[in-house]
């Protein structure tokens, strides 16, 4: 006991244990090589359009010459759009998983009725579904009903989430009946318990599970990219891949620029609530 | 007060009748959502694997096991195959691998700025999207005018074709999917790490066992389970590998670096064929259901021991 109290005061402290400075070095060094590829980008996207190729490659912007961002957004792809674009669909999906999943939740967590496991179990099944396996029907089915390219069509099936339920369920077994047991009794009905008593108390869960559903639906490349089909529907991934094409391989700093640009958000985010997001994306490793 | 009690005069439904109906609407969203949206497309996938559908006349001909037969007599499906389990295999020693090295070296007291500039360097790769990383990593691949290459020849290696040779190709799939993936597997095998109760490793080290020992001896079976989940997490994931092959190679040179999702997608939306499409589709289901279950079980075994 007495190591762990020296070892969590020194942490504590910001004491360094001599032994552990060459571990150190070494552990800097790594991290430096992990973002290298971020400095590229962002040397890269510095640089006026035609020497974004030049040699040596630099790891700091060399000047900070602004073209590159300034074709990047006003080229005749609407990047600003498909900013706007995967912003909404993020936005709207993460409400949608999580107000759905809260309520599912609740009915498998507070109410009593027949099939109940049944139905649980059976949607648990949606977490062994490969997205890939069910992309044919969406698009061919959605190009009979007229959702292809749209948002609505990319939003929905985002939404059903049998891990969000999942999740919420096993939240909500660990809290206390005793309050909406009390409601019960006292006449109100299971829609105002659910508003008033037990929502307000998901903020943990809701937050893990909307940072996850966010970044996913944020980076997501696979169904955009059959989906959707206008350049103005398009989300940061697929149109950043598409800019890619229109402006060809030589014009290298724009799509840095356009990469750099759509990163910020993230690493601001990331920068200021790292702890919390690190555990949120590692929960979701109870997805496998 | 006689408003808040539960009307008695009006014949009240018994609490069952209440609470069923009240899980009906609860679960009315979430569950529409799921059965529209993942269960039907998941049985229409297998459905349409034994049907033709044309698909501007919408009429379907019942053609048996035509489809899956095609598939699997086709050369290309197997050369994707075969290169999504060697990607497979490579990416989770790679990415499971370094991420428990990586666990072992953090797993002691440092200083907590330090771990933040760490914890920021490793996960920001994970937190990115794979495609814009791939294009990151396209131009650090870059033949004649990438990073890579121009540091390796500036000490006097020869250059590399790291996305045009069709040996070295899948490795720089690879190297790429390591990097950006395994600070996940870091982070889950570190906190493994830590939640073994510091009695037992103490104990191990008064008993004369070095960390090196204790590490491989006491720590790594204490925290099997957790890298049997790694594994095959790693494993679900590399087997529906798509946006960095298509991005980084579109599959090439040649086929190389073809994924599974990749022939699905190419068969269903490029060939427009709707039943070879489904078909790799359900081979693929197939393939993760039985790699996951021999992994398990393979896994609960060596586990057990």
């Amino acid at each position: 006991m007495e190591t762990t109290m020296t070892d969590r005061l020194r942490s504590a402290l910001g004491i360094v244990h001599w032994r552990n400075v060459p571990l150190m070095i070494v552990l800097l060094i790594g991290a430096g090589l992990m973002i290298m590829p971020f400095l590229w980008m962002v040397a890269a996207s510095f640089r006026p359009i035609g020497e974004s190729y030049r040699l040596p490659p630099s790891v700091f912007p060399d000047n900070l010459d602004l073209a590159a961002y300034r074709e990047a957004l006003s080229s005749g792809v609407p990047f600003l759009t498909m900013y706007w674009n995967s912003f909404v669909i993020a936005a709207a999906t993460t409400i949608g998983t999580l107000v759905t999943s809260a309520l599912a939740a609740f009915a498998f967590s507070r109410l009593e009725f027949r099939s109940r496991e049944f139905l649980f179990i059976f949607m648990l099944l949606g977490l062994m579904v490969p997205p890939a396996l069910v992309l044919i029907p969406l698009y061919f089915g959605y190009a009979r009903i007229g959702l292809l390219d749209t948002h609505v069509g990319l939003a929905l099936p985002a939404m059903a989430s049998s891990f969000g339920v999942f999740m919420m369920r096993q939240f909500m077994l660990n809290l206390p009946k005793a309050l909406e047991e009390a409601a019960l009794l006292d006449g109100a009905n299971y829609r105002q318990i659910f508003w008033t008593i037990t929502l307000p108390q998901l903020g943990p869960a809701l937050a893990t599970l909307g940072i996850i559903t966010f970044i996913t639906s944020w980076n997501n490349f696979v169904s955009p990219f059959v989906l959707i089909t206008s350049w103005d529907k398009m989300t940061l991934p697929v149109g950043i891949v598409a800019l890619q094409g229109v402006m060809g391989s030589a014009r290298l700093s724009v799509i840095m620029a356009a990469a750099t640009m759509s990163i910020l958000p993230l690493l601001l985010v990331f920068l200021v609530a790292q702890r919390f997001i690190v555990e949120s994306i590692t929960m979701s490793g109870v997805k496998g | 007060m006689t408003a808040s009690v539960p009307q008695k005069d009006d014949a009240p439904a018994p609490l069952e009748k209440v609470q069923a109906r009240a899980a009906f609407w609860f679960l009315l969203p979430a569950y529409s959502l799921y059965v529209l949206f993942v269960l039907l497309p998941a049985l229409a996938t297998i459905v349409f694997t034994f049907l033709y559908l044309d698909r501007y006349t919408w009429t379907a001909e019942f053609v048996g096991f035509d489809n899956i037969l095609y598939v699997l007599a086709d050369g290309r499906f197997w050369t994707s195959f075969r290169n999504t389990f060697y990607f497979v295999f490579l990416a989770a020693i790679g990415n499971v691998g370094l991420g428990l090295v990586f666990a072992a070296v953090l797993d002691r007291a440092l200083p907590k700025a330090m771990l933040y500039i760490l914890r920021l360097a490793f996960f920001l790769p994970v937190l990115v999207s794979t495609a814009l990383v791939s294009l990151v990593w396209q131009f650090i691949y870059s033949s004649d005018l990438g990073v890579l290459n121009y540091y390796i020849t500036s000490i006097g290696l020869p250059r590399i074709g790291w996305l045009s040779d069709e040996r070295v190709a899948m490795i720089s799939v690879v190297i790429m999917d390591v990097w950006k993936h395994f600070g996940f597997f870091m982070i889950i095998l570190l906190a493994a790490l830590q939640s073994i109760p510091r009695e037992i490793t103490e104990a191990a080290e008064m008993d004369g066992s070095g960390p090196l020992a204790t590490f491989f001896f006491i720590k790594i079976p204490m925290i099997a389970p957790v890298i049997l989940f790694c594994v095959t997490y790693a494993t679900i994931g590399g087997l529906q590998m798509f946006e960095s092959v298509r991005i980084l190679t579109s599959g090439g040179p040649g086929d190389a670096t073809t994924s599974m999702v990749m022939y699905m997608y190419e068969q269903a939306f490029s060939s427009q064929d709707i039943g070879a499409g489904s078909a790799a589709a359900l081979v693929l289901l197939i393939t993760i259901v039985i790699v996951t279950l021999v992994q398990l079980k393979l896994g609960t075994r060596a586990v057990d021991q």
